[in-house]
C-alpha cells in the first residue's frame, strides 16, 4: 500500500509539474464548447461564408438540446480520443527511454503497481478533464438550446467516462509496448478507431466491444431509456477494459530490459 | 553473502554473458574488470533483478528471490525526473524501499551530506551537472542501507576530482555493506577493491584477490647497473640467463629463482662493482590485465 501511494503521489505532482493537469482539461473544455456554439451560430456562419447566390435562403431548423448533445460526444470521440491518447502515450515508454524505471524497478516494486498506478492515476486526469468539458457542453446547450433533461446528460456522462477509461487503457498499452512515442500513440488511437469501426460494421455481433458504450450513451440521451444489451455490453466493455490494462502488465513484466 | 552460479544470457543471437560464477562476502569489495562490451552491465542487472538469467542461479543470503530492498543499485547511466528536486527524489525512492516517511527525513539528509550534495538538495535535478546526477544516483542507492551495493561504472564519468572523492566514499562504504563495482579504468580497482573478477566476451577469464593477480604474473626479470663493466662477466654466471645489454655497464636477465638476487649482489661485491640499480621488473596492474585480457 505504501509503494501504491508512493506512486499515486509521483503521478500527481507530475500532472502538475508537467502542466497536463492544467492543459488537457483545458483543451476537452474547447472541445465541448466548440460544437455547441457552432451549431447556433450556425446561420451566421453560412451568411458569412459570403459565397452564397443572391436572394438565396437557407432554412434552418435549430436542433433539440438533445441532438446537440449527441453531436458534442461525437466530437469528443475524435478529437478528444486524440487528446488523451497524447496524454497517456508518454506515461510509462518515456519513463522507459529516459532510464528512471530501471530506478524504480531495481526496489521492492511490481509490474502489477507500477501500472495499475499509471492506469489509475491516468484514468482519473482523462474522466475528470471530459467530465469538465462535457459539463460545460451542458451548460451551454441550456443556454442556447432548449431544456436537457439533467439525468440524461449524467447517464450519458458515466456511460461516456467508462468509454474513455477505455480510451485511456488503450493508450497506456501502446505505451507499454512500444518505446516510440510516435508508435505508442498509433498502437492506441489504432485499437480505439478499430473497435469504433467494427461496432458500426456490425451493430449486432459487436455488442460486447467498448465502443457500444458510446451507442448505448447516445440512444439514452435521444430516448430517455437504456437501449438493448445495456447490462450485456456494459459488463462486456468493463470486462475488455480490465483485459487490456491486464495486458499491460504481462507486457511490462515481460520486458528485456527497463 | 552473494553467490552466483553459472549465470547465462543469451539474445537472439549472441550470447551476452557465458557461465559467470563467483562470489562476494560480507563487506568486501569486488570489482567487475573488462573491455566494453565484455558483459559487465548484464551480469550487474541480473545481479540486481532488472534482467532474469537465462539460466543459472544467484543467491542473495541464500535465498533464490531476492529481498529488493537489500540491494542498492547505481545505472551506469541514472536518471531521474528532471522536474523533481532532489529532496524530492530520494523521499519518492525511499519510500518505495519501505523507509517510512520520518526515517526517509532522516536518511535523505544524512546522505545528501555524505555525497556532498546538501546544498542543492532543493535544486531541480534538471539543472544538475553530470557529476552531481552520478551523486544523487549513489545517495538514492544508499538510502535503504543495503546490504549489497551495486554500483555500474560509478567514476568513469567523474572528473579527477570526483573520482577521488567517489573512490573514498566507497572505501567508507565497504565498512557497512558489500559493495561490487564495474569499471575499466584498473587504477580505480587497484585502490578500493579486495577482490577482482576480470571478464573478456561475456566470461569470467581471471578471478581472486588482486595480489594474488599480480604475484601470479610477477617473472623474475630484474635490471642491474653499476658504474663499471658487465658485459663479459655477467652471462657466465650460472643462475642468470637471457641477459639484455641495455648499454656495457646495464643489463636486462632473467634470475633462476629470487634467492639468487643475493648471490649476484656478493659477487658485484667481491669483483669491486658499484652497484647504482638493481630492481625487480614489476609489470603494472595494466600490463597484467592486458595479459589476462588478450591470453
Amino acid at each position: 500500500m505504501n509503494v501504491m501511494m508512493t506512486l499515486l503521489q509521483k503521478e500527481w505532482l507530475e500532472g502538475w509539474r508537467s502542466g497536463k493537469l492544467i492543459w488537457l482539461p483545458i483543451a476537452m473544455m474547447i472541445v465541448g464548447l466548440t460544437q455547441p456554439l457552432t451549431i447556433y451560430y450556425m446561420p451566421e456562419i453560412i451568411a458569412h461564408g459570403g459565397n452564397l447566390p443572391d436572394g438565396m435562403k437557407i432554412s434552418f431548423t435549430m436542433p433539440s438540446g438533445s441532438e446537440v448533445m449527441v453531436s458534442t460526444l461525437s466530437q469528443f470521440n475524435t478529437l478528444g480520443m486524440a487528446l488523451i491518447i497524447f496524454s497517456v502515450m508518454g506515461s510509462v515508454a518515456n519513463e522507459r527511454n529516459q532510464g528512471v524505471t530501471a530506478l524504480i524497478m531495481s526496489r521492492p516494486v511490481t509490474a502489477a503497481q507500477y501500472i495499475l498506478n499509471k492506469w489509475i492515476t491516468q484514468s482519473m486526469i482523462g474522466i475528470a478533464s471530459f467530465a469538465a468539458g462535457y459539463g460545460l457542453a451542458y451548460y451551454y446547450v441550456r443556454i442556447l438550446f432548449e431544456h436537457a433533461s439533467f439525468s440524461r446528460f449524467a447517464a450519458s456522462l458515466g456511460l461516456y467516462s467508462l468509454w474513455m477509461m477505455f480510451i485511456v487503457t488503450a493508450g497506456l498499452a501502446g505505451s507499454t509496448m512500444f518505446r516510440s512515442l510516435g508508435a505508442a500513440a498509433a498502437a492506441g488511437i489504432g485499437l480505439t478507431a478499430a473497435v469504433s469501426f467494427a461496432v458500426s460494421l456490425f451493430p449486432d455481433g459487436a455488442k460486447w466491444l467498448p465502443a457500444e458504450l458510446c451507442k448505448q450513451a447516445e440512444h439514452i440521451l435521444l430516448h430517455g431509456e437504456r437501449a438493448d444489451f445495456f447490462g450485456w455490453s456494459l459488463t462486456f466493455s468493463i470486462l475488455c477494459i480490465m483485459l487490456l490494462a491486464v495486458f499491460s502488465v504481462w507486457r511490462f513484466r515481460r520486458y528485456e530490459s527497463y | 553473502m552473494l553467490s552466483i552460479e553459472s549465470l547465462c544470457k543469451s539474445y537472439r543471437h549472441h550470447q551476452a554473458v557465458r557461465n559467470v560464477s563467483f562470489q562476494v562476502m560480507e563487506n568486501e569489495c569486488v570489482a567487475l574488470l573488462g573491455p566494453n562490451g565484455a558483459g559487465k552491465t548484464t551480469t550487474l542487472q541480473m545481479l540486481s533483478g532488472l534482467l532474469s538469467p537465462t539460466s543459472g542461479t544467484v543467491k542473495l543470503y541464500g535465498e533464490k528471490k531476492a529481498d529488493r530492498s537489500m540491494i542498492g543499485y547505481l545505472p551506469q547511466y541514472p536518471a531521474f525526473y528532471s522536474w523533481m528536486t532532489a529532496n524530492e527524489f530520494l523521499t519518492f525512492a525511499g519510500r518505495l524501499s519501505g523507509l517510512s516517511k520520518k526515517k526517509c527525513q532522516e536518511k535523505i539528509g544524512e546522505m545528501l551530506e555524505f555525497v556532498g550534495l546538501q546544498d542543492a538538495a532543493n535544486k531541480r535535478i534538471g539543472g544538475y551537472s553530470g557529476g552531481m546526477k552520478q551523486r544523487l544516483g549513489l545517495a538514492q542507492a544508499l538510502l535503504h542501507k543495503p546490504k549489497l551495493l551495486i554500483l555500474d561504472e560509478p567514476v568513469s564519468a567523474l572528473d579527477p576530482s570526483g573520482r577521488i572523492e567517489v573512490l573514498d566514499m566507497m572505501r567508507e562504504l565497504k565498512k557497512h555493506m558489500a559493495v561490487l563495482f564495474s569499471t575499466h579504468v584498473l587504477h580505480d580497482a587497484e585502490q578500493v577493491c579486495d577482490q577482482v573478477v576480470i571478464m573478456k566476451s561475456g566470461e569470467i577469464s581471471w578471478k581472486g584477490a588482486l595480489q594474488q593477480l599480480k604475484e601470479q604474473h610477477q617473472t623474475n626479470v630484474f635490471t642491474l647497473t653499476v658504474k663499471e663493466k658487465l658485459k663479459g662477466w655477467l652471462e657466465e654466471k650460472p643462475y642468470i640467463s637471457d641477459v639484455v645489454y641495455m648499454n656495457p655497464s646495464q643489463a636486462v636477465f632473467e634470475l633462476s629463482d629470487t634467492g639468487s638476487g643475493r648471490i649476484l649482489l656478493s659477487d658485484c661485491i667481491q669483483m669491486g662493482l658499484t652497484v647504482t640499480r638493481f630492481e625487480q621488473k614489476t609489470e603494472s596492474l595494466e600490463d597484467v590485465y592486458l595479459k589476462v585480457v588478450h591470453a
